[in-house]
């Protein structure tokens, strides 16, 4: 605590700096920043080198390698059992989810905050209560017997069905500070020029929301796509799972699960999430400020 | 419903009243309502209705009702207690460094003048938080792996603090287990934490530093007194969610600890879904019992929580 308590007084006189040239403390904010940064990136660093060693580097117990290898992404994609249907999977099933999870959000959130909607606080109230519940632990159970009964273990939409709910209640809390920065009187006017509510949502609202759906597709994209427990739950064949559940269960060590096989799976299992995050950054950034975090 | 808004729109929305055509606007909520009903609302009454009875998947007889039975064998059950124990032990760990170190970051991240700088370090901090979860536990397995794994190879090779017959084993039956994984919780969750500190600490109106300071308070104390007050909603909301997804945590101890009932990754959690999808003939009835005790025990702890929490003003 002694610690930060010096670095905050530092970093504040270095907002105001009496004379030109970098004070030491700013050099410490920054240094402490640039740790704290090395410390989420590093790891990940380590996986794409793992993913591009020698078979006999991956094992040798060194960091860097003394041969570089870039056939286990071809390897992967070739010789991994199912890695093309478990990939094709996770596609399909994140895909759905988001689209599904986010129109409700979008749908229910719009007629909480701009619609009058008899029983409103009554909703929100429940949404609020099941974040904190352990909802997804307690009825996985029953969940489990729902899907067992219609024939849905081991099969897409017997995924894609539950994972709506695992969000939805945060997505509509979130969609819902989004909408509450929209001023009502935009709504009014459209009003007056005699547009329904319906068309109001699509012709005036989407195009103010654009930032706020962004934050709502990542956090879906995320959730879906690396979901586990579920997926773990309700498939048990392997050409069924989903990337994540392969991935978690596939034991590495030797043969065709080597080190750097299992890296190169995993880069690529990563990567969509990523490139999503950083091409939509800015709007993600801006959907963030614009209230997606005030629920 | 149009023509009810164009005669008197604001008035409208001032009345307390709703008329019987407002309930229309529940079509939009539909959706979102089917899809809680069939798949939040309908398993958790099925499982409270299946957790009085002696119900086991796998098994051809019918379920017979038990009452309170499996309730009561759950309730002195060891590895029931011990779970929770467990669970609890890993929230201790977890919530402090999960809520302090986002916070340090953000007050850090908020002093950078230079705004490329700042939202470079936001997007780079970020990073874990479009990763998925299990994808995390499946990177840090590796990193925690006792031979290949880095954090080892450093220690062991480059540093040579160690050797391969006294290294530290991060996972599996090791008192390192459950900090090691807590450690990992704290990763992933920085950037994400660290947003929501920084969005409260935008909303402070600049003019009460500069009150402060012309009262001469000095930097901790307008910490203390200006910054802390005014972050404290979000600190409560973000104790609380987290104490839930922290007792709740189920994904982590399976990827990284597997059904080992020695183990301290084996709570009540693991211990639930072991008997439920797994053991004999799946003990779903006695797994639903568990399950319910395990989520009460958390929501006396949240409700405590908030009450401790509670606006005194």
């Amino acid at each position: 605590m002694a610690v930060s308590a010096k670095s905050i007084d530092s970093a504040r006189i270095a907002t105001h700096p009496s004379k030109k040239g970098l004070h030491w403390s700013t050099i410490l904010l920054h240094a402490t920043l640039i740790f704290f940064c090395a410390v989420i990136v590093l790891p990940l660093f380590w996986v794409v080198l793992m993913s591009v060693k020698s078979i006999p580097d991956a094992y040798s117990g060194s960091l860097w390698p003394k041969q570089f290898d870039f056939t286990h992404y071809g390897y992967a994609l070739q010789k991994l059992p199912y890695i093309w249907r478990n990939f094709g999977n996770s596609i399909v099933v994140t895909f759905s989810t988001v689209l599904i999870t986010s129109a409700c959000a979008v749908l229910a959130a719009y007629a909480i905050v701009h619609l009058r909607l008899p029983g409103k606080l009554l909703l929100v109230s429940l949404l609020v209560g099941t974040l904190y519940f352990p909802t997804r632990l307690v009825s996985i159970i029953g969940i489990f017997r729902i899907q067992a009964s219609l024939g849905l273990i081991n099969t897409m939409p017997g995924l894609i069905l539950p994972y709506v709910t695992l969000n939805l209640a945060l997505s509509i809390l979130v969609m819902k500070g989004i909408f509450e920065q929209i001023s009502p009187e935009i709504l009014d006017a459209a009003r007056i020029d005699g547009a329904s509510s319906w068309r109001i949502l699509w012709m005036v609202m989407l195009p103010l929301i654009a930032n706020g759906l962004v934050v709502l597709l990542i956090i879906n994209f995320v959730t879906a796509w690396g979901e586990f427990l579920l997926a773990y739950t309700l498939t048990n064949d392997q050409a069924m799972r989903t990337l994540p559940v392969a991935l978690a269960t596939a034991m590495g060590g030797f043969g065709e699960w080597a080190w750097p096989a299992l890296a190169a799976v995993y880069v690529m299992a990563i990567t969509p999430g990523i490139t999503a995050f950083a091409i939509a950054q800015r709007w993600y950034m801006k959907g963030l400020q614009e209230g997606a975090l005030k629920f | 419903m149009a023509s009810t808004a164009i005669s008197k729109p604001i008035a409208h929305r001032r009345s307390r009243l709703y008329g019987l055509r407002d309930g229309v606007n529940w079509l939009y909520v539909l959706p979102a309502l089917f899809f809680f009903c069939m798949y939040m609302l309908y398993p958790i009454i099925e499982v409270i209705v299946i957790s009085f009875t002696d119900y086991k998947f796998l098994s051809s007889e019918p379920m017979r009702f038990t009452g309170l039975t499996n309730f009561i064998n759950a309730l002195q059950d060891p590895l029931v207690h011990k779970g929770l124990l467990r669970a609890l032990y890993f929230t201790s760990i977890f919530l402090p460094g999960v809520i302090f170190i986002p916070l340090f970051v953000a007050i850090l991240v908020d002093r950078v003048t230079n705004p490329a700088l700042a939202s470079l370090y936001r997007v780079i901090l970020l990073i874990p938080a479009v990763i998925p979860g299990p994808m995390i536990f499946v990177l840090w397995r590796w990193m925690y792996d006792f031979e290949v794994g880095p954090i080892n190879t450093i220690l062991v090779n480059y540093l040579n603090l160690f050797t391969y017959r006294n290294a530290p084993q991060w996972l599996g039956n090791s008192p390192l287990t459950i900090p090691a994984i807590a450690f990992v919780e704290w990763w992933w969750g920085l950037g994400y934490h660290t947003m929501f500190f920084l969005a409260g600490l935008a909303a402070i109106p600049k003019e009460l530093f500069e009150a402060a300071k012309v009262d001469g308070a000095n930097e901790w104390q307008m910490f203390w007194n200006v910054t802390l007050p005014r972050l404290r909603p979000i600190f409560v909301v973000l104790v609380v969610l987290r104490f839930g997804t922290a007792m709740a945590v189920i994904d982590e101890y399976i990827i990284m600890g597997g059904f080992n009932r020695a183990l301290p990754t084996y709570t009540w959690t693991v211990y639930m879904w072991h008997l439920a999808f797994n053991i004999g003939n799946w003990f779903q009835g006695y797994a639903a019992a568990i399950g319910w005790i395990g989520a009460a025990a958390m929501l006396v702890v949240v409700g405590l929580l908030f009450y401790v929490f509670r606006d005194r003003d």
